[in-house]
């Protein structure tokens, strides 16, 4: 297989509508990382890839992709990846895991390995950053939610914007909305049936991808969403504010990955010791970027909503590999009963 | 005199121009053959599994799909929405056009200009500029508040009317462009031809105007038609996930949940019911324009 | 010519009148007719001829009613008709190109203004055949037009203007898209319809032999105004003003000086040597510069000179059907055109000097008229 690998990525972003072409040409080193569109994209295009064109003169090319989107390609192009590294949620990173999109990982290999909490890596990947879903309300239009239940009540419920199961910020959601009214992990339909009670009343049911621009035109001004999106909202502006739920908000982590049969595998361990140093992690806590960070050197200031990483097992964290076999079934479900 | 359009079918005469014609498109068809036939029948064959790892050989896949009364559901409000924004960019689009084969040069190109100004803007972009005029808090709402025609701001997007409004000024050019290249080879005295016989404006409106300009017309549906049925992200941006057509569903299919079988027989439905409704477009064209091309 | 039987519509209508009152349209700035005025008898064909560009057709269109005009007014019958539009003016027009309506058959274009004047069944179809009957084309009846020759299409676009009984038809170029044989034969069937029906008609064209053969009265246009409104016969030998003098047939032009002015008669001196005596308009006084223009058969050739002839140096020779058309050059330097029956062939030694034939009516124009055009 001699497809050149830069050219198919090069096909792949121009179908996409990006542009990440400058600078390929002459780089001495070179790792293509997909990164999230937004915040994701911002920060790594900032602060990152600086970082690592100063220390081992490489140069990132970053691809922005939803997780989804980089399993679908990865999988599209079959053993040539058009990219050494991704960055996925636990339900995508499952996905890979079992379409064997991976790359064998040995933490090792990192020289901050050290400095990540016990467990943070394993044989496919690194945790790089957490994120905590919740709820995002805009504190001009309505008061501020208690816990999920209050978003099927009034006044949330006519502002309120939804999104299915195709995001992990969604399915965690819909899960917890379940489990209030007799569901589980494996068990939304309570959540549908709820949803489905007060649907005429429901502002927005959107793409997750149109979710903020909807929030932003005031079209919902209440959503579950992760921390992420809203540190974006903020930073542009918006009146926002993110709640925990009473009942406990969603925490995940955000791994990373190296695609199997890179041909930059030396690079892509470099790229992935930079994301995980102090330096990078460290700036990329602060705003407009929020990160939550994984690196024990670096303190966690008082924006975000942990103190430290020892709260997370105070987080709800979902078992991935129990929802993702139901995914499919739960999106034919959303579809059938969300639609007009 | 030949008023007739070469946009839906080529007069027949041409015989001794045949094989050079045919010389010239064969870079393009050979194209088209590599980059159109070939994903086409691999799309083909990728549905004929029945597993999502496509090992299975099968016909589960048109089993679930059409074993679906949803589906079907899914396809119909498809084809509604396309025939839906056909009847809104002719009732709009049609006038348009009237009133530009009587401007003055000058005024022409500028209306020509106004047309296809929105090609020159991504899909995207147009897409979102029409939250921002429909939204809740959008410049449709705040206008009907300020009037006080309304107390409450009206739900406009995701809306199926939301959606065919955006849809219709999305789609326009590809009504406006091929009418307005019929109609303004349209010979003007036909026009005072018929007034002067003692026809009314509706009477050679209806008698002379439109059935001259039925190539234009049925090309501009055709290219409406297939191309708000199959524009995703207008119909998912504005039109919400709670209105369900066959483009989210494939790509739910393909790049959700990766069933790409199912997704390749939801492609297919696709394929096949917007090029049926275009086919009998066309043949209404043809039939009603025969006395153009004969 | 195939007799026809008379039926109520065949028996010729008294014809209208057609008065056109100080008629001006403007396009913007542009004055496309300049205060026109012309009195068209009942069943006359007055043809309007002129240079592109001349407003004749803005003039026709006016009538037609497809052109708003900027003043004046248009009467048929004594009756002002500027506030119907075009469709209720009863006006019969065949476009240059016909514009027959390319979807429907030839019985349909026929039909077409039967129907919108509310007629159905099967009069509509009796009315359809004897129009076409009257063209000579029932055989064509569910023809389209683009199966049809230039002359059948014409004929048929005749046959839709007359199907619904116009008060006034109007042509509007309608030989020019026709070859030249065609074109005569389509002249003649074209006047004989018109006189059939006693038509008041007026006939839009650039070309003077086909406005001499078909009209009984020319307007002759230029930049909007009409130069001169006569008989083809006086158009042609006592026209008014240079314009239509050097529109109109071939003339001489030969520039001179008013010696004198005695009752009507004016004493001339040419430039290019002689002393000519003759008829003189009005306006002209001693002493003003003069254009004598001289068709080329009113001009001799003479080997003597006497005091009414001026020395000239023979061109060429062209023998023209039954005529010889001389070029020679005056001493004055202007160009000249002398016509002489072929049978008299001039020899070298009698083309010496040219005169005035004893016949001639050559016309005298003050130099101040705008110059003719060529």
């Amino acid at each position: 297989m001699t497809v050149n690998r830069r050219t198919l990525l090069a096909g792949v972003t121009a179908l996409g509508g990006t542009s990440l072409l400058p600078g390929i040409a002459h780089a001495k080193g070179s790792v293509v990382a997909t990164t999230y569109p937004g915040t994701w994209e911002d920060a790594y295009r900032t602060v990152i890839a600086p970082m690592l064109k100063k220390k081992d003169d490489i140069d990132l090319e970053l691809a922005p992709l939803f997780a989804m989107d980089q399993i679908g390609k990865a999988k599209a192009a079959r053993g040539a990846p058009p990219f050494d590294v991704f960055v996925l949620d636990p339900g995508p990173r499952i996905v890979g895991i079992e379409a064997g999109l991976f790359d064998k990982f040995d933490g090792k290999k990192l020289s901050n390995f050290s400095k990540l909490p016990a467990g943070f890596t394993d044989e496919y990947g690194v945790q790089v950053s957490a994120q905590v879903v919740g709820i995002a309300y805009n504190p001009k239009k309505v008061p501020a939610p208690k816990g999920w239940g209050d978003l099927l009540k009034d006044p949330w419920v006519s502002r309120l914007g939804i999104t299915g199961f195709q995001t992990t910020f969604g399915t965690s959601a819909l899960i917890e909305l379940s489990k209030l009214f007799g569901g589980s992990l494996t068990n939304v339909d309570p959540a549908l049936v709820e949803l489905k009670k007060v649907l005429p009343k429901i502002a927005a049911v959107g793409l997750p991808a149109a979710m903020p621009g909807l929030f932003q035109q005031g079209q919902c001004d209440v959503m579950y969403t992760n921390t992420q999106t809203v540190a974006t909202l903020k930073g542009k502006g918006i009146d926002v504010e993110f709640v925990k739920p009473e009942s406990g908000a969603v925490a995940f982590y955000t791994t990373m990955h190296i695609a199997k049969g890179t041909g930059e595998l030396a690079n892509s361990y470099k790229y992935l010791d930079v994301v995980v140093s102090k330096d990078a992690q460290g700036a990329l806590t602060k705003p407009p970027y929020n990160f939550i960070p994984v690196n024990k050197d670096v303190e966690l200031p008082p924006e975000l909503p942990m103190k430290s990483l020892d709260e997370m097992t105070k987080y709800v964290q979902l078992d991935w590999s129990k929802i993702n076999p139901l995914r499919a079934s739960w999106i034919e479900k959303f579809n059938k009963e969300m639609a007009k | 005199m030949s008023v007739a359009s070469d946009l839906i079918d080529r007069p027949r005469e041409e015989g001794r121009l045949r094989l050079a014609e045919w010389q010239l498109a064969l870079p393009l068809s050979l194209a088209f053959a590599a980059l159109f036939l070939a994903p086409l029948l691999l799309l083909g064959a990728t549905s004929f599994f029945n597993d999502e790892k496509i090992t299975q050989p099968g016909f589960a896949s048109w089993t679930k799909f059409f074993g679906d009364p949803f589906n079907y559901k899914v396809i119909l409000d498809t084809l509604l929405l396309g025939l839906k924004t056909v009847c809104a960019t002719v009732v709009i689009g049609y006038p348009v056009a009237l009133v530009y084969i009587d401007l003055p040069a000058r005024l022409q190109k500028v209306l020509i200009f106004i047309i296809v100004m929105p090609m020159l803007l991504s899909v995207v972009v147009r897409t979102f500029a029409w939250i921002v005029v429909l939204g809740r808090e959008g410049v449709v709402n705040q206008l009907l508040l300020w009037l006080g025609v309304i107390s409450e701001p009206l739900r406009l997007l995701q809306t199926e009317l939301g959606l065919v409004i955006s849809l219709t000024q999305i789609e326009m050019p590809l009504m406006l462009l091929p009418l307005i290249s019929v109609m303004s080879r349209l010979d003007p005295n036909l026009r005072d031809a018929s007034a002067a016989l003692g026809a009314s404006r509706w009477r050679t409106l209806f008698t002379v105007i439109v059935p001259l300009s039925m190539p234009g017309l049925v090309a501009g549906c055709l290219l409406v038609f297939a191309s708000s049925t199959t524009a995703f992200i207008s119909q998912t941006v504005i039109g919400g996930v709670r209105l369900i057509y066959l483009p989210l569903v494939i790509w739910q299919q393909s790049l959700v949940v990766y069933n790409w079988p199912l997704a390749a027989v939801a492609s297919l439905s696709l394929v096949v019911s917007v090029l049926s409704v275009i086919a009998a477009l066309s043949y209404l064209g043809r039939r009603s324009s025969r006395h153009l091309h004969g | 010519m195939q007799a026809l039987a008379p039926t109520p519509q065949q028996v010729a209508p008294a014809g209208r009148t057609l008065d056109v009152d100080n008629l001006t349209v403007r396009y913007g700035s542009a004055v496309a007719v300049d205060g026109v005025s012309l009195a068209i008898e009942p069943g006359e064909v007055v043809a309007l001829l002129g240079p592109s560009g001349c407003g004749k057709t803005t003039l026709l269109r006016v009538i037609a009613g497809f052109v708003r005009q900027a003043g004046g007014r248009v009467l048929v019958d004594g009756a002002g008709i500027d506030h119907l539009p075009a469709n209720q003016r009863n006006v019969g027009i065949v476009f240059q190109n016909y514009a027959l309506f390319p979807h429907m058959t030839v019985a349909e274009n026929v039909a077409h203004g039967l129907r919108a004047r509310g007629q159905r069944g099967a009069a509509v179809g009796q009315r359809v055949e004897r129009m076409l009957a009257m063209v000579q084309l029932g055989a064509f009846r569910e023809r389209l037009p683009r199966q049809l020759s230039g002359g059948q299409q014409q004929r048929v676009a005749l046959a839709r203007a007359l199907a619904v009984e116009p008060s006034i038809l109007l042509l509007d170029e309608p030989f020019a898209a026709l070859d030249r044989n065609l074109r005569l034969d389509m002249q003649i069937e074209v006047k004989r319809l018109q006189r059939q029906l006693g038509l008041t008609t007026i006939l839009v064209t650039h070309d003077q032999d086909e406005a001499m053969s078909v009209a009984d009265r020319i307007a002759v246009m230029n930049k909007g105004k009409v130069e001169q409104f006569d008989t083809p016969v006086a158009i042609y030998d006592r026209p008014q003003t240079l314009f239509v003098n050097g529109f109109i047939g071939t003339t001489n032009l030969l520039p001179g000086k008013v010696m004198a002015v005695m009752s009507d008669t004016a004493t001339v001196a040419l430039q290019a040597g002689a002393t000519l005596r003759l008829p003189a308009p009005q306006g002209i006084a001693a002493g003003s510069s003069v254009i004598l223009s001289v068709r080329p058969e009113q001009l001799v050739l003479s080997p003597v000179a006497t005091a009414e002839s001026w020395p000239i140096e023979p061109g060429l020779s062209l023998p023209l059907g039954p005529q010889l058309v001389l070029e020679a050059r005056a001493t004055c330097g202007t160009a000249l055109k002398i016509v002489e029956p072929r049978r008299r062939i001039p020899t070298e030694v009698q083309r010496r000097f040219c005169a005035l034939a004893p016949d001639a009516r050559p016309s005298l124009f003050p130099r101040s008229t705008p110059s003719a055009t060529e």
